[in-house]
């Protein structure tokens, strides 16, 4: 009998483990449910059709009924999974005509991914309150903009700084309110994400940090939000202030959760329960400088672990090695990159750390079109390792976030980075590269 | 040639909804996967493909192509006998990508019930509409 593997959910981390289990075992049953009407499109793009960079949504399917056709998945939409018995081994679901049904399983993943977490916020079940996470949101909120003049944006992370941008490409008076002290609290020290503020208020974002919302204003439909006594007047919110892992499946299903209320699972992707796994946003992952449980909920983690997953469910053997939080993002015209820890992140697990700051150029002076690259590094003192960097520039940020990355990852020291061989002509890169430039800055400050 | 966002459609070709495609050349039949087909699956790494001699039938499963990311069977558009492999394919799997109408042919196929079979087949136009449904 040919190996049943059930997978629930079908996003990035769903289709990667339906792929790598397809590759893994041919003739294997491979079902994959979600709840949603449309699968194996790219949440992460959301914005940028907001923006206008993407021409529609439709453009952000990734995998279309052809591709489940064609790796013969078996693809149920608009299906809710509402129990696991993994004793018995089936997951019960229903459609959303409420028909109900056992599926028997071999194999289990869960890639339940996460939901917009929303703080309770006086006045958010107001009209003209939105979060941003599935295309249907996305579309809301393509229309809300044709309608307004003016928007708040809750939280300034990626999705809401990115979120943000659109809205302020698509001519919007647009203000984004952060309870913490600066922008991407979660991905830049506060000196590199006041150059980011900088950057964007320079465009006409408004931003107030170090404040809550107190409350949305308005009888039905918003009208205004109210900060630190200040009333905003706005057309439309957004509420972006983080995702929080679904878990509660699993958990009714006894799979164990960890400290960072993701699923716990070991290296290869196997939750507490044997044959269940999980990937994505739902999924912990070890951190390779801590060596602590960390929730990345990014994109390539999703599809990394998702690969993982599905190639061990099918009875092959893959392992997971870990995250460094590499992620980058552009916002107009500026590209931001960070790998591993910040300095704030590093103190906070203990680490003593020198950096080395650097602004350079993407082309020597006298090449025309150089851009301007900024660089972060974070050295821990004792063993001279790398374990992190920011980058803001104007093009060049994601290979040297990349390559630094890999420098994390294969443990380099500040000391071989500041050695390092590296390529250089003139329309395309400075004699020094910045990346040994800001090696030799920490390096001075180890002696 | 038509392109269906993007998907080249030759003209002159028939074609199945498993993403292959047929060329009648003479009394045999040449046959390929299709740009879709080759866009979908994207870095095609190995073609497992029959030998020649061996039959195969009509809308069974005769081999196999593996890209990075994804598998899928390759599904005999026609039944016959294979005269001849493309063996460029097994060393380079790259040229499915690059020229999957061409360069990147499968097998040729002597057939043993064309006429009939082709009444299965979408000539170019019904090949056209049916890869803008796919897009949909």
């Amino acid at each position: 009998m040919p190996r049943r593997i059930v997978i629930i959910g079908a996003h990035a981390a769903g289709v990667d483990a339906a792929s790598a289990a397809r590759k893994t075992d041919r003739t294997a049953e491979i079902t994959l449910i979600t709840k949603q009407r449309q699968a194996g499109y790219s949440p992460c793009g959301i914005p940028f059709v907001l923006g206008r960079h993407i021409p529609s949504f439709d453009k952000l399917i990734v995998f279309p009924q052809s591709y489940f056709q064609m790796m013969k998945l078996n693809l149920m939409l608009e299906t809710t999974a509402t129990n696991i018995d993994t004793k018995a081994k089936t997951v019960e679901i229903q459609d959303k005509t409420g028909t109900q049904k056992t599926l028997e399983y071999d194999s289990l993943i869960l890639t339940t991914g996460s939901y917009p977490f929303v703080p309770p916020i006086k006045g958010r079940e107001k009209q003209g309150v939105y979060v941003l996470k599935t295309i249907e949101d996305g579309k809301k909120i393509d229309q809300a903009i044709e309608n307004s003049k003016s928007a708040v944006v809750v939280g300034a992370g990626l999705i809401g700084l990115e979120t943000a941008v659109a809205f302020v490409e698509r001519g919007l008076k647009t203000t984004v309110v952060e309870l913490l002290p600066q922008v991407l609290p979660a991905m830049l020290d506060a000196d590199m994400a006041k150059i980011v503020q900088n950057m964007l208020e320079e465009k006409g974002m408004r931003i107030i940090t170090g404040h809550a919302v107190d409350e949305i204003l308005g009888e039905e439909k918003v009208t205004g939000v109210s900060v630190a006594g200040e009333q905003i007047p706005c057309d439309m919110v957004v509420v972006a202030t983080g995702v929080r892992a679904n878990t509660e499946l699993a958990k009714n299903a006894g799979i164990t959760i960890g400290e960072t209320r993701g699923i716990k699972t070991n290296m290869r992707m196997e939750t507490s329960v044997k044959d269940v796994y999980a990937a994505g946003d739902c999924a912990e992952s070890v951190h390779l400088v801590t060596g602590r449980p960390t929730l990345s909920q990014l994109g390539t983690t999703a599809v990394r672990q998702a690969k993982v997953a599905g190639t061990n469910a099918a009875g092959g053997y893959a392992i997971f090695p870990g995250v460094l939080g590499s992620a980058v993002t552009k916002f107009f015209d500026t590209e931001i990159g960070v790998t591993g820890l910040t300095e704030f992140f590093a103190k906070r697990v203990g680490l003593e750390t020198v950096t080395g700051t650097i602004t350079s150029k993407t082309r020597p002076e006298y090449y025309p079109g150089g851009l301007p690259i900024k660089i972060k590094l974070v050295v821990e003192k004792e063993t001279e390792r790398i374990v992190g960097v920011q980058m803001i520039g104007g093009e060049q940020v994601t290979q040297r976030v990349n390559a630094l990355s890999f420098a994390i990852q294969k443990q380099m020291t500040v000391r071989d980075l500041a050695k390092a061989d590296t390529a250089y002509a003139p329309p395309l890169n400075e004699t020094w590269e910045p990346m040994v430039l800001a090696a030799e800055i920490a390096l001075r400050k180890l002696r | 040639m038509v392109k269906v966002d993007g998907y080249e459609v030759p003209e002159g070709l028939y074609y199945s909804k498993d993403f292959e495609w047929v060329k009648i050349e003479g009394d045999k039949v040449r046959v390929g996967i299709t740009d879709y087909a080759q866009k979908q699956l994207r870095e095609i790494v190995y073609a497992e493909l029959p030998s020649p001699g061996t039959t195969i039938k009509q809308n069974e499963p005769y081999g196999t192509v593996e890209s990075v990311k994804a598998v899928s069977d390759l599904v005999a558009p026609v039944s016959g006998t294979i005269e001849e492999v493309n063996t460029e394919v097994q060393s380079k799997p790259e040229i499915l990508n690059e020229d999957p109408y061409e360069k990147g042919w499968l097998l040729i196929i002597k057939p043993s019930n064309l006429q009939a079979e082709l009444a299965n087949l979408m000539d170019f136009n019904k090949a056209v509409e049916w890869h803008k449904s796919l897009i949909k």
